[in-house]
């Protein structure tokens, strides 16, 4: 009789390379980039990139050195000791950048793009910008049904988190392009 | 002479928007500024490079130091990101040479007028657009068609006046006979004769309008799809590049198209409805001034509430064609899949996410299609008013004696000839709308300006000699450099075989030899001629291509063979053949060289495509011959056949070769290595092995995996 042989686990056969927390220090370096000690070795360039930025921003972020050969993933952002989290998070926002639709002030159909006056708000701060968008069946997506993100002409992002959270005008302007 | 080169941004250290420059001096210091404040001023002593490093949605430029120490100079938006690669070549050309070359004009993102992001490839502002200057020119290129448009507004107009005259028989027939319940009958069948003949001649001449309508339209379209045609396979591959073939081909066809549908219908109905709108009116105004200002009482009205619906109606119809849209991609997405669909069994998963979306679709379209069964009769009842108004204090001025029945009823009949200008005029915007942004998009192709000129007055030397790149920098953006300061010599006759992991710039380095893109820096040159100071149509002929994924066009296999040279005999197209070890498997084809190969050759096999390609490549006896990864999709048997076509083809050829499988390189005089943008390596096999480099170690990694294969 032929006896079953267990199947190797995907994570057994495959090392995430999850990074111990206790084991790594991030700081900013003096030329404005974020640094890691790890097991005794200095990186002093890392890059972070979120591996679910849409579905998932505070969990498994890749962390590679200056060749883009990754050295860790973190496993969620809350592992993290105090300073740590502060480093991280400082370079994650200055590698990610993407506004908050706050309003949109006009939405205009010009020979086959949408140019959008909109009102963002950025790290704390609330400004204006001034879009144009292509393509918009592709260029504004639903994230779900009551999020979106717009991508214009020179691959800016802004996102609308809640488009329960917009104001009538600004819905109604953004109505025909929601499907 | 410029004395700064800047660079405005828009980003913060902690991301928060500023008003930024970065400059960089003749002097050789780099210094930065924020709102108001300075920054820094800093030497480029030391420096090694200036690179631009992109996140998501921004991006940064930071100087690499020779001691390993890295510096950010400034982050922005993805608005900066073209500009800042531009920057970091201004820098690093300082940085290599020592000296500073500052361009004289720098080219804006933004609309200078009204500060709005420029579409990438257009240099006018699309919000900016004057859509006179538009329809200006697209009325030039009418000229050829001027004349059949005249005649087809003449028959428009006698078409309009015999239509007219139907009202006006009614009028007479009901006044001068029914109304009085006499007259002799052979009047009346007069009256009813020159009706019928009126309705028949109105037909007869707008049939001849249509015709000449449509021959001036489809004539003005494949004028305009003709040039566009012709204007794209003179483009750049980096300018058709930055467009996908969808986009490229819906220009082509579909825009143009869209002006030829403008010309036949809207132009023709809005010439027609004018013409009616005006005779109509000032019949009305002569029979009763009165009446007229009843009829036209409720106009304003009508249209702001007919341009209103149009516009509600056409907002939810467009959505609703969206979801549509989506299902057709959803469907050819799937079908185009179904076997990895079927190989996961993941039918019912397909199935739940198409019904979902029709489902949206089903609820959109029937939503739509209630209001518009509520929404439409509304309008029509209430473009109706003014036949009310008229019918009212018409019969009251016949019951009073100061209006005769006839005139009554030739104004109900004219009301519809004025309010169905009027519904046009509504639309009109929109058609006019969709025809002019066709005609920016085909426009905007004439004016392309091809990035890779022609020399007006080119050296077409003799190209015999060897190929050599001459400090080299290249990027398909200008912020991603793929070769750097590369320099090779490669002699004539010489083969030489192009090494390296993918993405070290292989197939760029063949791209510059082919100048399908022109170096950011440096030369390309061949027999000592710099690529530029030809004519591209010599250089093409003088250099044999065989690129890994070979495309055949739909036609016989002789048809394939002579698309590279034309004039080819039938004796060099089987010698073509032959050299390329495809003839004998041409001969033993039913058809022969006759044989039909369909669209991408997939009735014949890979190796066999490939050879085909190579006897394509060197038909036109190249003295230069580029093998991009030839053989590389083949079997080991089908390859070493191919190879041994090849170098007896390669014999006195100056040939680059790029392979991954190194020992298709055996041949090779000598092989370089590139890596990471640069000439690691060069030298003999032999050599290169001796080096323990790169090289070795790739010929290492190979060597294991054939073992593991084993």
């Amino acid at each position: 009789m032929e006896t079953a042989t267990k199947l190797t686990g995907l994570s057994e056969a495959i090392d995430l390379g999850i990074l111990d927390p206790a084991q790594a220090e991030f700081f900013e370096t003096p030329g404005g980039f974020t640094g890691l000690r790890l097991h005794g070795t200095e990186y002093k360039r890392v890059a972070l990139r979120r591996a679910m930025p849409i579905a998932q921003p505070s969990s498994y972020i890749s962390v590679a050195d200056h060749e883009n050969k990754e050295i860790c993933v973190i496993r969620s952002l809350s592992d993290l000791d105090d300073e740590n989290l502060r480093v991280v998070t400082a370079e994650l926002d200055r590698r990610y950048y993407c506004p908050e639709v706050v309003s949109i002030k006009s939405v205009k159909d010009k020979m086959g793009y949408v140019y959008m006056e909109l009102r963002v708000t950025g790290h704390g701060e609330t400004f204006d910008k001034n879009c144009a968008v292509k393509d918009v069946n592709k260029n504004i997506r639903l994230l779900d049904e009551s999020s979106l993100i717009i991508f214009d002409v020179d691959g800016n992002r802004y996102i609308v988190p809640s488009l329960a959270a917009l104001d009538k005008k600004s819905l109604k302007r953004l109505e025909p392009y929601l499907f | 002479m410029q004395e700064t080169y800047t660079l405005s941004y828009d980003l913060d250290a902690r991301m928060l928007p500023c008003e930024g420059v970065l400059r960089f001096t003749r002097s050789g210091r780099v210094s930065a500024s924020a709102d108001g404040a300075e920054l820094f001023d800093r030497t480029l002593e030391g420096a090694e490079e200036a690179a631009v490093l992109p996140g998501v949605g921004c991006g940064l430029i930071f100087l690499k130091m020779k001691d390993g120490e890295e510096f950010v100079l400034c982050r922005f938006s993805m608005s900066a990101l073209l500009t800042a690669g531009e920057f970091c070549k201004v820098v690093n050309y300082y940085i290599q040479t020592n000296t500073a070359a500052i361009p004289e004009e720098k080219e804006t993102r933004v609309c200078e007028k009204c500060g709005r992001p420029l579409v990438e490839g257009l240099k006018v502002c699309l919000f900016c657009y004057n859509r006179t200057s538009v329809l200006k020119r697209a009325l030039e290129l009418l000229r050829p068609f001027r004349r059949t448009l005249l005649v087809a507004q003449i028959f428009v107009a006698v078409a309009s006046f015999f239509y007219l005259l139907i009202p006006l028989f009614n009028r007479v027939l009901i006044d001068n006979y029914l109304s009085q319940m006499r007259g002799p009958a052979a009047h009346i069948v007069m009256l009813a004769g020159a009706m019928f003949l009126a309705r028949g001649l109105n037909e007869v001449i707008f049939i001849l309008s249509s015709r000449a309508y449509n021959r001036a339209s489809i004539g003005y379209a494949n004028l305009l799809r003709t040039m566009a045609y012709d204007k794209l396979q003179r483009l750049s591959m980096s300018s058709l590049q930055k467009r996908t073939p969808g986009d490229l081909i819906r220009r082509v066809m579909e825009d143009t198209s869209t002006v030829k549908d403008f010309i036949s219908d809207a132009g023709r109905w809005g010439i027609e409805q004018f013409i009616m709108f005006v005779i109509v009116m000032v019949i009305l105004l002569i029979t009763n001034p009165w009446l007229t200002l009843l009829v036209f009482l409720p106009v304003p009205v009508v249209a702001v509430g007919m341009s209103r619906f149009w516009r509600f109606i056409n907002i939810r119809y467009e959505r609703q064609w969206r979801r549509s849209s989506r299902c057709n991609s959803i469907l050819h997405d799937i079908i185009k899949g179904i076997r990895t669909v079927k190989s996961f069994g993941n039918e019912d998963q397909e199935i739940e996410k198409f019904m979902g979306e029709t489902r949206k679709l089903a609820e959109v379209s029937s939503s739509n299609e209630k209001l518009w069964a509520l929404l439409f009769p509304s309008m029509v009842f209430f473009t109706g008013i003014g036949e009310f108004l008229v019918l009212y204090f018409g019969a009251g001025a016949i019951l009073d004696g100061g209006l005769s029945l006839g005139v009554l009823v030739q104004f109900t009949m004219f009301i519809t000839y004025v309010y169905a200008p009027l519904r046009w005029l509504v639309s009109f915007p929109r058609w006019l709308a969709d025809a002019m942004t066709s005609m920016v998009k085909v426009f905007e192709i004439l004016d392309e300006d091809t990035d890779l000129p022609n020399k007006e007055d080119p050296a077409n030397v003799p190209l015999t000699g060897g190929v050599s790149f001459e400090g080299v920098s290249f990027g398909y953006k200008s912020y991603e450099p793929v070769l750097k300061d590369v320099s090779i010599d490669v002699r004539q006759g010489e083969m030489v075989g192009i090494v390296g992991k993918s993405g070290v710039g292989k197939t760029t380095l063949i791209n510059l030899v082919m100048r399908l893109y022109d170096p950011n820096a440096g030369s390309v040159r061949i027999s000592g001629c710099d690529l530029r100071d030809m004519s591209q149509q010599h250089l093409h002929e003088n250099v044999g291509v065989v690129f890994q994924d070979t495309f055949l066009f739909a036609g016989t296999v002789y048809d394939n063979i002579v698309y590279a040279k034309p004039d080819a005999t039938q004796e060099e197209v089987i010698a073509a053949c032959k050299a390329g070890g495809a003839h004998e498997f041409i001969i033993k084809m039913p058809d022969g060289y006759n044989t039909v190969i369909g669209e991408n050759g997939h009735t014949i096999s890979g190796g066999e495509r490939q050879r085909l390609a190579i006897a394509r490549a060197v038909i036109k006896n190249p003295p230069i011959l580029i093998l991009d990864e030839a053989t590389s999709s083949l079997d080991v048997e089908t390859e070493a056949i191919i190879q041994d076509s090849l170098h007896k083809l390669i014999k006195g050829r100056t040939t680059l070769a790029i392979a991954h499988r190194l020992s298709t390189l055996r041949a090779a005089d000598r092989l370089i290595v590139l890596d990471k943008g640069k000439v690691a390596e060069m030298g003999t096999h032999a050599e290169l092995l001796k080096m323990k480099g790169i090289y070795y170690d790739l010929v290492m990694a190979q060597r294991q995996t054939g073992k593991k294969n084993k």
